[in-house]
């Protein structure tokens, strides 16, 4: 379990315990870096992903915002970034659902959940 | 963890090959590691354009697919996958998420098997693999029987269909599996209608099937009959329709499901057993059985409706002369040729089957109407209705004058004619039975009255016709049951005192009786039973000759009384070789008698048989001679060695003058032309005395002996011939030989 200092208006986030020791079970002594490799690929997928949403402050489709969200909404819940998934599963829907709502203030804040889970997946793999 | 599942399954594959398809990286690795921990083999795709680009060359046992991706999404993918070869049937399980409702009726719509809500209880995830697996296994193998099922069904070309009525709106419909509508001649796609396949039948039995269609829709009963169809090419099938009723919530008929077959083989196999069964195979027409089941109905109707019936017992005359002097290929050509004539004779009717009578109204029993073959040259016209026996003798000239004209057969033009007895339902009997009896004994009086004619029954004819019958059975049974035997009379050399042979005379030992040749030969001769008879007697003779041969040097020859039909028979020679070679005597040991009537009769028939029979040292005698009218000049030609004086001009010796000058002339004939003579019927030593001297030494009849069983015979001989004991010895040795040329050459005296 391990802090990382918070982004700015986001508190420190933390991995999620249970998720985590769910990982671990997919192999218990360790032996194939399971965890491990699970956590890269959040990463590159994550930095990825952060990147294109950055794209869309200004584009701004919801389309493809929803589509991120999407993604994001479950490997996120896969790695234990909980408040990153919750913020994902809330702006999908309501970009499916067309309700009314401003863009640009959900891809921030998006944006902010994303780069606290990064920083914890970060400290996770380089303590 | 063990690499079986619990849900493995042996027909499924150890370790099952999986593609999985996700653009979330982190899941994909989740999902790939959780699965291939319990036993999957997995190959991963990160977008629907990789996915596809595997499956190109390579068919996975499922395929994993998560719905919402950037370009390809899982939909599209499933739609291309499923387009391509080899991929039909592979299930695809769809991966959605929890709150996505639309996706999953997507899913299905884009062919995907199954779908499932993605989670981290990856246990669930592998469960449900393996029941697709399974799922997928079990329909390849329902697929597999159905086309199997199809290849059967077209195989017996047979097809289902399903059929509901309109209801409260709904329209109704026919859905008929492709092998359906190969038996119509239909391809698999072409749309088929009840009412164009309805029109198919021809009109008349389109009305009855639709009558009973609609009486099994009203009842919600079962169907199950044959239906008659011409194809669109004009080909006739019979197609057998079985279908049971379908029922609604409500428990009303909403509509039938069943099969149809084409059965024209079978029908037509079945047709040919019937006709083999009810028609006669030469002439076509109806034969016995048939000829029967229809008097028994006829019968039957004319009983319940209060009229006569009649039977015409035809009788072709002295047809066997044509089978045998043209063969038997021409006798069948004639039959052939009578049965049509016949057919023209009343208003025949092919038609009638088993069972079909029932539906074809009151006056159905003029369809019974017909002539059949009883077998050999016998007809018979059946008359289901006649207002009197007039009726029924009109079709008996008609069927006398319909013969008159000549029959062309075997390039020759040659005469039938027949004996028609007739008789009436209910006067001349009460079942078929006695009707066809009574025909027939109305037929023999037409045949004892010169043949050619008519007549009806009448009791008077019964008598002597049933005795007749009777006789003609137990005659059939004589010789197997083993009661016919000979009887033999001497020849007698009256001046040597010795036996000279013995003529064998046919006897029946009828229930304790003996029954004379003059009561049954006649019989014989008329049925063709002669040839039997004489055949059996020339055996016997042979055997005969053989047991006296060794029992006491017997070296002369037994004389059997042929009729000239024996005569004219090819095989007569190869017969007698065989009788005396079976038993080993010669073959002169047997002589042939032919009475002078029957030797003129078929004269030139008979010669080529007297010439071999020569040839090989039988010897012919002329029985009865002097009664006939014979032409001297063949005489001089034909190959006989003795002459038999009639009894009646034996018996009127020393009576009147007359008599005693033909014997001597019948002496002087055969003695000029080097035959012996054998006088028959000498019953007194006067008698003798005047034969002997007239120059004849050779003598049969009772003064001798009458005709006795072959061990009295050889009694006789020890007791009476040998001791010299009969009155007759001493006379005739008082005499002096009137010629030698009268004798039989050589001979013992027996010991």
């Amino acid at each position: 379990m391990s802090t990382v200092p918070s982004a700015p208006g986001v508190p420190p986030v933390t991995l999620d315990a249970t998720a985590l020791a769910r990982l671990r079970e997919l192999d218990p002594d360790g032996r194939h870096g399971v965890v491990a490799r699970v956590l890269e690929a959040f990463e590159t997928s994550l930095g990825r992903l952060l990147g294109q949403l950055r794209a869309e402050l200004n584009a701004g489709d919801p389309a493809v915002v929803a589509g991120i969200a999407h993604t994001l909404k479950s490997s996120s819940a896969s790695v234990g970034a909980l408040a990153l998934s919750a913020r994902c599963t809330e702006i999908e829907r309501r970009l499916r659902e067309k309700a009314d709502g401003d863009l640009r203030a959900d891809v921030q804040r998006l944006l902010a959940e994303g780069e606290a889970a990064l920083s914890a997946v970060g400290s996770m793999l380089r303590p | 963890m063990t690499p079986t599942h619990p849900y493995a399954d042996a027909s499924l594959p150890a370790q099952p090959e999986v593609l999985l398809v996700d653009d979330d990286e982190v899941n994909l690795l989740l999902t790939e590691l959780a699965l291939r921990e319990r036993g999957f083999k997995i190959t991963s795709a990160s977008s629907g354009e990789q996915a596809l680009q595997r499956l190109h060359d390579w068919v996975p046992d499922i395929v994993v697919l998560d719905a919402l991706m950037p370009g390809l999404d899982g939909f599209d993918t499933c739609r291309t996958l499923r387009r391509l070869p080899g991929h039909e049937n592979v299930p695809v399980l769809m991966l959605t998420g929890l709150d996505d409702d639309a996706s999953i009726t997507r899913a299905y719509q884009a062919g995907a098997t199954d779908f499932f809500v993605k989670a981290s209880q990856w246990g669930l995830l592998a469960g449900r693999l393996h029941y697709l697996l399974r799922a997928s296994r079990t329909r390849i193998e329902l697929e597999r029987s159905k086309s199997k099922l199809a290849r059967a069904q077209d195989l017996a070309r047979m097809g289902s269909f399903d059929w509901w009525r309109a209801d409260r709106g709904e329209s109704g419909g026919l859905l008929m599996s492709p092998e359906a509508l190969r038996v119509f001649g239909y391809g698999p796609q072409e749309p088929v209608t009840l009412r164009t396949l309805l029109r198919m039948v021809p009109q008349d039995d389109r009305r009855s099937f639709l009558r009973q269609l609609h009486e099994a829709l009203r009842h919600a009963s079962v169907v199950a009959t044959d239906v008659p169809i011409v194809l669109l090419d004009g080909r006739q099938r019979i197609i057998h329709v079985e279908a049971e009723p379908e029922f609604n919530e409500h428990g009303h008929g909403a509509g039938y499901t069943g099969i149809v077959q084409d059965v024209t083989d079978r029908r037509i196999a079945e047709d040919k057993i019937r006709e083999l069964a009810n028609f006669d195979a030469l002439t076509g027409l109806p034969n016995r059985r048939q000829l029967i089941w229809r008097a028994e109905r006829a019968l039957e109707q004319a009983r319940r409706m209060g009229h006569q019936f009649a039977l015409l017992l035809i009788d072709l005359d002295r047809f066997k002369i044509i089978n045998d002097t043209l063969g038997h290929g021409a006798g069948d050509e004639a039959l052939v040729e009578v049965g049509r004539r016949l057919r023209s004779c009343v208003r025949h009717s092919d038609q009638v089957m088993e069972g079909a009578l029932e539906t074809a109204g009151v006056r159905s029993h003029r369809s019974l109407e017909a002539v059949g073959r009883l077998g050999g040259d016998e007809f018979v016209a059946l008359l289901p209705e006649v207002a009197s026996e007039d009726d029924a003798e009109r079709v008996a000239q008609r069927v006398l004058e319909t013969l008159r004209e000549p029959i062309f057969v075997g390039g020759q033009e040659c005469f039938v004619t027949a004996s028609v007895g007739v008789a009436l339902f209910p006067r001349d009997g009460l079942s078929v039975v006695d009707l066809l009896r009574n025909s027939d004994v109305a037929m023999y009086s037409v045949k004892l009255q010169g043949k050619n004619s008519s007549a009806v029954y009448s009791p008077q004819l019964a008598g002597r016709g049933r005795e007749k019958l009777e006789l003609e059975t137990a005659l059939h049974k004589a010789i197997e049951r083993d009661e016919l035997v000979l009887h033999y009379q001497p020849k007698i050399d009256v001046r040597a005192a010795r036996m000279v042979g013995a003529e064998a005379l046919m006897r029946w030992q009828r229930g304790g009786k003996l029954v004379a040749p003059a009561e049954f030969i006649p019989l014989a001769e008329d049925t063709g039973l002669i040839v039997p008879l004489s055949e059996w007697v020339l055996r016997e003779a042979a055997r005969q000759a053989r047991v006296w041969q060794q029992a006491f040097g017997f070296g002369e020859s037994i004389a059997v009384n042929l009729p000239s039909r024996l005569f004219e028979r090819s095989d007569l020679v190869e017969h007698i070789h065989q009788c005396v070679t079976a038993v080993g005597v010669p073959h002169r040991m047997i002589q042939l008698e032919i009475t002078e009537d029957n030797l003129m009769k078929d004269l030139q028939n008979v010669i080529p048989s007297l010439h071999r029979l020569n040839e090989i040292g039988v010897e012919i005698a002329i029985d009865d001679f002097g009664t006939g009218y014979s032409s001297l000049a063949y005489l001089t030609t034909l190959p006989i060695s003795e002459l038999k004086i009639d009894r009646s001009f034996v018996r009127d010796l020393g009576v009147t003058p007359q008599s005693s000058a033909v014997v001597t002339a019948i002496i002087a004939l055969a003695r000029s032309l080097g035959l012996r003579v054998v006088a028959e019927g000498v019953e007194t030593l006067r008698q003798m005395e005047v034969l002997h001297r007239l120059g004849c030494g050779l003598m049969q009849g009772f003064l001798f002996s009458r005709a006795v069983p072959p061990e009295d015979l050889a009694r006789w001989l020890e007791n009476t011939v040998l001791p010299r004991r009969a009155p007759w010895i001493g006379t005739a040795a008082a005499y002096e030989p009137g010629d030698e040329g009268t004798h039989a050459a050589g001979g013992r005296v027996y010991r």
